[in-house]
């Protein structure tokens, strides 16, 4: 995996709360990354199972909108996110502040 | 918000149209995310005035644009089929969701191109003069393009790869301008999609 610019910055998002649910437009404002970059990388990603999707179950006080896709690290795809986060060159820009933080809980980093 | 029902059909085409271009078990899936999104922004109280909203969309359409493409060529390259080789292939028959761009971008290329050869020819009339030897090699240039792209596409639309062939080469310039506007049907993957490389 190649650590780009847009690929670091939705990883950040992403690892930030692995648990948390995010669509695509919540991924697009968080990341700053135009819908044209940021679902082929999602894309991407999933095939390579770094991270999966499903459906928003379609609750009755949606208010008629459709049901979101929401996406998510997998538990591998965090692993893999830390580690690259953690390589990451620390002079990128004003997002330095994450790249001194130590990486944490990688067991087995060793792949 | 009166200004966003006209932008959100808008919208809706756009995505239709980007999701023709994605292989056939990805469409339906697609366009509901996408459109699902769509709503999300028209309904982002964030973005003030509501206009801006209606912009946002547009940008995500062009987008969405970009991206089915690029989504197009991660797909895994589906099997040749049955009874294709390099030169004789199923046309592929799709909807004609933006012919009419295509049909307008060729016939004015194509009209750039004559008005080109015609100045060219009326200001230097002599056959041997390198302005005329250079239009032949431009020609040759750019049958050899075509058919160069045919015979790498995996398929093409409308005709089958053979005719397209013919066509480029007996109709130089606008066999290959109607075989790029109308026949192409993108790129095809170059490389198969690597499996998951472990950093």
């Amino acid at each position: 995996m190649k650590l780009t610019g847009p690929l670091e910055r939705v990883l950040r998002v992403l690892v930030a709360d692995p648990a948390a649910q995010h669509y695509g437009y919540d991924l697009m404002k968080a990341a700053r990354l135009p819908s044209g970059t940021l679902y082929p990388m999602l894309a991407r990603l999933q095939q390579d199972g770094l991270v999966d999707s499903e459906w928003e179950e379609q609750r009755p006080d949606a208010g008629g909108r459709p049901p979101r896709k929401y996406y998510r690290l997998t538990a591998e795809g965090a692993r893999v996110a830390r580690l690259e986060l953690a390589r990451a060159p620390a002079a990128r820009g004003p997002s330095r502040h994450v790249a001194g933080r130590p990486a944490h809980g990688m067991p087995g980093s060793a792949t | 918000m009166s200004g966003t029902r006209p932008v959100q059909r808008l919208a809706e085409r756009l995505i239709r149209s980007a999701c023709g271009r994605l292989p056939a078990d990805e469409r339906a899936e697609r366009l509901r995310e996408w459109t699902a999104e769509l709503h999300a922004i028209l309904d982002d109280e964030s973005l003030r005035p509501s206009w801006l909203r209606g912009l946002r969309a547009l940008a995500f359409c062009a987008g969405i644009s970009r991206a089915a493409r690029q989504l197009s060529r991660l797909a895994p390259a589906s099997p040749r089929p049955a009874g294709s080789s390099r030169w004789r292939s199923g046309a592929l028959r799709t909807g004609p969701n933006d012919m009419a761009v295509r049909v307008a971008v060729g016939i004015g290329v194509y009209a750039v191109v004559v008005a080109g050869v015609i100045a060219v020819l009326t200001t230097h009339p002599d056959p041997r003069g390198w302005p005329f030897l250079l239009l032949v090699a431009l020609g040759i240039g750019f049958d050899g393009y075509c058919l160069a792209d045919i015979a790498r596409a995996s398929q093409v639309r409308y005709l089958p790869k053979w005719a397209w062939a013919l066509i480029c080469l007996t109709q130089t310039p606008a066999g290959g301008i109607a075989y790029l506007c109308a026949g192409r049907v993108g790129r095809t993957p170059s490389a198969p999609p690597g499996p998951a490389r472990q950093p």
